[in-house]
């Protein structure tokens, strides 16, 4: 302690001095859409898997499906449940709690700790009785040797915070946890301590000021527009798509298909279900949200700027005529059915910037979007929460983070953007073009973080845990 | 006898250099998997041929001399939690006999660990160690009661100073505010310190409730409405306090230096002036495109207007820098020949020395030299330096000019230096004529000389006027360079030489007209002559009026030529005998005699030529 007095905090230790110091810990980053786990110090989490889950019965006991499997069979009355609200705060805990044990057993720690006599690994060559493993316990909690760092949303309210920690303390047995902002993590991703963090993921866009490793709650701004948006927007489109509405048949539904020209209707057989084997209608549409993140990745396009898709360019060419003129995408669908997608492909995207460009869907679950909701106005709105000073600085250093961000032409229309909302100071944006760095960005910053040497200081203990309860969390994860 | 010793006999280096090696013999070696009959056809220069041999080739051998350093799982506890945490990470393990130099002080801490808790080493590893002779490592397994050692990364924690938390007492005599409850500050302070003075973090996380009650009766309560506090209230507040708090503890007279001006700083802290500069910094950032592009451009011409101005400024100085040289006061004619350009030479080096050395000396030699020639009167020691030197810097044969032209440059720079000294000082004629002060309508560029000018003038453009004027000159003992060019001596003599012009050039009118007269009288005689003849014979009517003609014509250029000639001849010459009386008493009275008689002479000769 004494060695603390001669530290000057704003001198930063060198180079050399800088290090990681890892103690296995395990980084868990929950998301609407998948949930990521790993060790710490690694450079992608190890364990990636939907945070989707299936549910079924079978002959009078209700079973669980948990990862990739949820894609795999179609069971009869499989039913697909999310655990994670839309607004990304944990609804069902029970089953989050279930989820994120599968991610961590089924990659990183294994599935249960067993028995130490009789997984092989202590066998005694010399015939001794190992006698000191008699007391051990062999009911080991999930987590007992692993330090948990889990990420949250900026909004994430104290009962969650609280029931989070109860759950990684009491049923996980972690001997030490820290719950961190996922718009922190993306920035020390992004090897920031202070960044304007913009997240497009699945269910959300999140706009977080960071200031020295700190979020700012007053400009934290989100707005449910993020990659479930455009699959509904892309939806709408298809339903009022020439020369017929294009309907998605996942793969699971077609035993086979011909070969048919671009914008002939497909010729297919589909699979039939006996009567009351037919999966659920939210499996269905876990499928076919797999064949729009396809499509997505191929096809969907952001209009790059420098106006709106409605708008005049510079040289007075409308830039829907201009989107026109550009060479179309083709798409195959899983029915054989495929279409070359012109300018609408620009127009499913639109929305995110424009709120007048939504194309109209009354039967989506997801509303209209409102103006606030686009992506500039929750940067404006987020900027204005946070003291005047720090603006340009947020602004110098915005990170672009999340799945849905890697729609292709996004951190152009962003920039531009920017520029035309805050012509003075200077935007800079940064977005990784790894792909695996932009999807798994607040994880990667987890891993950082909890593998520093100078993080150890910062867990919450088991023991603090017991002597101060659940509430330690708001004081100690700020 | 070696040569060795004759070296040591000597006193000379052993081996001074070392001694050409006997020619070698290149032996190339026999690479391996080709045999010695085959190697011995391939010649003297083989061609270089790679040999290889398909084999494993493994680690290196220096590698497999290195032991397998084994690593262990070791718990740790960081200092800086209070809780005793302890967490476990992988750690060379130390093996005691063969400690690695470069470990030598993680080494240390290791030994010291040993030293307190030798029992509980761990030796759960297989594989021993030979030399390992340390008994207490042998007898006991892994257990959970390994010594935590303590986290290297501990020192990292640092908090922010803040201020020394008030008393009940300190806070009611000095801190008490209108508007700021007991409560409320000290919720601020607590803020502060768990934020470490972070003001942005501060500000955005500020949430004070001021009666704190569970959630359940707020929902039922009145809540009052929450007083929202800006940045600047805070901070306001917060360095009140910690300038307060710093002056209880060390009054301001007893504080040091920085923390005094800690103390000052926040005392002076304004909240308007900080809320109005955030608001401009906010309208600076809001700013519409247009605004900006403006800005950008104007920023441009502004930056292009200092660059002009910059350019303006050099040029100015270079122009004055021009100003302030003197003017060259030497005559260029002088450096003309090879001898003049030596010493101009030898000058300027010496210029370049007294320049130098003027410049070591201070600033008192700052004034920049009139001229390389004449050293500045300000400047005692370079002065007589360069007077030392003179006689060296005058080549041996240098024409007596120069040595003029020297003294009279150091004149007139010692005048314009008196000139440039008294500088409004009205002269009247008198006092003009005695200082020979002069005003010139226009005046030549460089430096002439007086007796230059009056020589020149003695250089007429024909070869045949030069010697004739040198001629009459001479007639008058006047000689060709002047003794003494003074202003006045200078004025007569160009007198002199015009009205020596102007008879030569009468003289010359009046050859021409006798010339043509004798012609005439010639052709007269000649026509009597023949008339006489015809009379005596015959009269040819034709020929006579011809002749009449001619005669008549001739005649009238004789009347007109004689008529004038001697009265402009001696108009000239009483001209200039005037203008010479007046000018010079002495001298130019025997140079008035001298043009008179000339003047007769000349008549003489003409009436002689004419008669013959």
């Amino acid at each position: 302690m004494l060695a603390n007095v001669n530290m000057n905090p704003s001198i930063p230790p060198s180079t050399a001095e800088y290090g990681g110091d890892e103690v296995s810990a395990i980084v868990l980053d929950p998301g609407y859409s998948t949930t990521r786990a790993g060790f710490a110090g690694e450079d992608t989490p190890k364990s990636l898997i939907p945070t989707y889950y299936g549910k079924y019965s079978l002959d009078g006991q209700e079973n669980l499906i948990f990862g990739d499997d949820v894609f795999v069979t179609p069971r009869p009355g499989l039913s697909i449940h999310n655990p994670i609200g839309r607004d990304g705060i944990v609804e069902d805990w029970d089953m989050a709690e279930k989820v994120w044990e599968y991610a961590f057993t089924s990659r990183l720690t294994g599935p249960k700790p067993g028995n130490p006599l009789q997984n092989g690994l202590n066998d005694v060559s010399e015939g001794e009785l190992p006698t000191e493993m008699e007391g051990v316990e062999f009911e080991e909690k999930l987590l007992a040797d692993s330090p948990l760092l889990m990420s949250e949303p900026g909004w994430n309210p104290t009962k969650a915070r609280e029931k989070t920690i109860e759950i990684a303390m009491e049923k996980w047995g972690t001997p030490a946890f820290y719950l961190a902002r996922n718009g922190v993590l993306s920035a020390f991703a992004a090897g920031k301590a202070s960044a304007l963090v913009i997240d497009v993921g699945a269910s959300n866009i999140s706009v977080t000021p960071v200031h020295d490793g700190m979020i700012l709650k007053r400009g934290v701004q989100h707005s449910p527009l993020g990659g479930d948006y455009v699959s509904s927007q892309i939806r709408a489109l298809f339903k009022t798509s020439a020369p017929q509405p294009i309907s998605i048949t996942p793969h699971y539904l077609i035993s086979s298909k011909t070969l048919v020209d671009a914008g002939q209707p497909p010729q297919v057989k589909h699979k039939t279900f006996p009567p009351g084997r037919a999966p659920d209608a939210s499996y269905r549409s876990l499928l076919e949200e797999r064949t729009l993140s396809e499509f997505k990745e191929c096809v969907v396009q952001v209009w790059p700027g420098p106006n709106k898709l409605s708008a005049t360019g510079p040289n007075g060419v409308l830039n829907e005529e201009v989107a026109k003129s550009n060479p179309g995408r083709p798409f195959e669908f899983p029915d054989g059915y495929n279409q070359v997608f012109g300018v609408d492909r620009y127009r499913v995207v639109e929305s995110l910037f424009d709120a007048k460009a939504a194309i109209p869907d009354p039967e989506s679950v997801l509303p209209a979007p409102s103006p606030a909701q686009t992506v500039p106005e929750l940067i404006k709105n987020a900027l204005n929460g946070v003291d005047v000073d720090v603006r340009p600085h947020l602004l110098a250093n915005v990170v672009v983070t999340g799945a849905s961000s890697l729609l292709y032409g996004f951190t152009d229309r962003l920039n531009q953007e920017l520029m035309q909302m805050f012509p003075g100071p200077r935007v800079r944006i940064s977005a990784p073009g790894n792909t695996a760095e932009r999807k798994f960005g607040s994880w990667i910053g987890g891993s950082i973080l909890a593998s520093l040497g100078t993080f150890h200081q910062m867990w919450i203990s088991k023991k603090e845990f017991d002597e101060h309860g659940p509430n330690i969390v708001e004081k100690r994860c700020k | 006898m070696a040569a060795a010793d004759v070296r040591d006999m000597l006193d000379l280096p052993a081996e001074g250099q070392p001694r050409p090696h006997k020619k070698q013999k290149v032996v190339e070696k026999r690479p391996e998997g080709i045999t010695r009959e085959l190697y011995a056809l391939l010649g003297e220069r083989a061609p270089p041929i790679a040999i290889n041999e398909n084999r494993y080739k493994g680690r290196p051998k220096w590698m497999s001399k290195l032991r397998v350093r084994p690593w262990q799982m070791t718990p740790f506890v960081n200092s800086a939690r209070s809780d005793g945490l302890v967490l476990r990470h992988w750690q060379r393990k130390h093996e005691p006999g063969k400690v690695p130099a470069l470990e030598r002080s993680e080494m240390e801490v290791d030994e010291k660990k040993d030293d307190k808790d030798n029992n509980n080493n761990n030796n759960n590893n297989n594989n021993n160690n030979t030399n390992n002779t340390n008994n207490n490592n042998n007898n006991n397994t892994n257990t959970p009661e390994i010594p935590a050692q303590e986290s290297s990364f501990s020192k990292y924690n640092v908090k922010a100073r803040v201020p020394n938390r008030y008393t009940d007492e300190e806070y009611n005599r000095h801190l008490q505010s209108d508007k700021w409850s007991r409560q409320e500050t000290d919720y601020l302070m607590d803020l502060v310190e768990e934020y470490d003075l972070r003001w942005v973090v501060i500000a955005d996380r500020y949430d004070y409730q001021p009666h704190p009650v569970d959630a359940e009766a707020n929902a039922n309560a009145l809540v009052p409405a929450k007083q929202y506090r800006t940045m600047e209230q805070m901070k306001d507040r917060f360095y009140v306090i910690a300038s307060a708090m710093l002056a209880l503890e060390h009054p301001p007279s007893e504080m040091s230096e920085a923390e005094f001006e800690l103390h000052e700083k926040m005392k002076n802290f304004d909240p308007d002036r900080e809320r109005s500069r955030k608001e401009l910094a906010a309208l600076q950032l809001n700013r519409s495109a247009d605004e900006v592009r403006e800005e950008s451009i104007l920023l441009e011409e502004l930056k292009r207007i200092t660059a002009n101005e910059q350019d303006f400024i050099t040029e100015r100085r270079e122009l004055y820098s021009r100003l302030e040289v003197p003017i060259s006061v030497g005559n260029t004619t002088m450096y003309q020949s090879s001898q003049g350009l030596s010493q101009l030479l030898q000058t300027l080096l010496q210029a370049d020395k007294t320049k130098k050395r003027r410049s070591i000396m201070g600033p008192e030699g700052a004034a920049p030299s009139p001229a390389g020639q004449t050293p500045a009167p300000n400047a005692p020691g370079s002065a007589r330096d360069s007077r030392a030197d003179t006689p060296n810097a005058a080549a041996p044969a240098a024409p007596p000019t120069n040595k003029k032209a020297a003294a009279a440059a150091a004149a007139a720079a010692a005048a314009a230096n008196k000139e440039a000294q008294q500088a409004v000082r009205t002269l009247t004629p008198a006092e003009e004529a005695k200082y020979g002060v002069q005003h010139h309508d226009r005046l030549a560029p460089g430096v002439q000389f007086r007796s230059d000018r009056a020589q020149k003038m003695t250089q007429a453009k024909s070869n045949v006027q030069t010697q004739k004027l040198a001629a009459a000159l001479a007639e008058l003992e006047v000689p060709l360079r002047l003794i003494m060019p003074t202003e006045r001596v200078c004025k007569d003599f160009e007198k002199l030489i015009h009205s020596v012009n102007l008879l030569l050039e009468a003289r010359k009118v009046a050859e021409k007209v006798e010339g043509e007269i004798r012609v005439l009288e010639a052709a007269k005689e000649e026509r009597e002559r023949k008339t006489k003849e015809t009379q005596d014979k015959d009269k040819p009517e034709v020929k006579s009026e011809q002749d009449d003609q001619l005669l008549s014509t001739a005649d009238a250029a004789i009347e007109a030529a004689t008529a004038p000639d001697p009265l402009s001849t001696a108009d000239a010459g009483d001209k200039t005998a005037d203008d010479s009386g007046t000018a010079g008493p002495g001298q130019e009275g025997a140079s008035h005699k001298r043009s008179a008689s000339v003047l007769s002479n000349m008549s003489d000769k003409s009436s002689k030529r004419q008669r013959k």
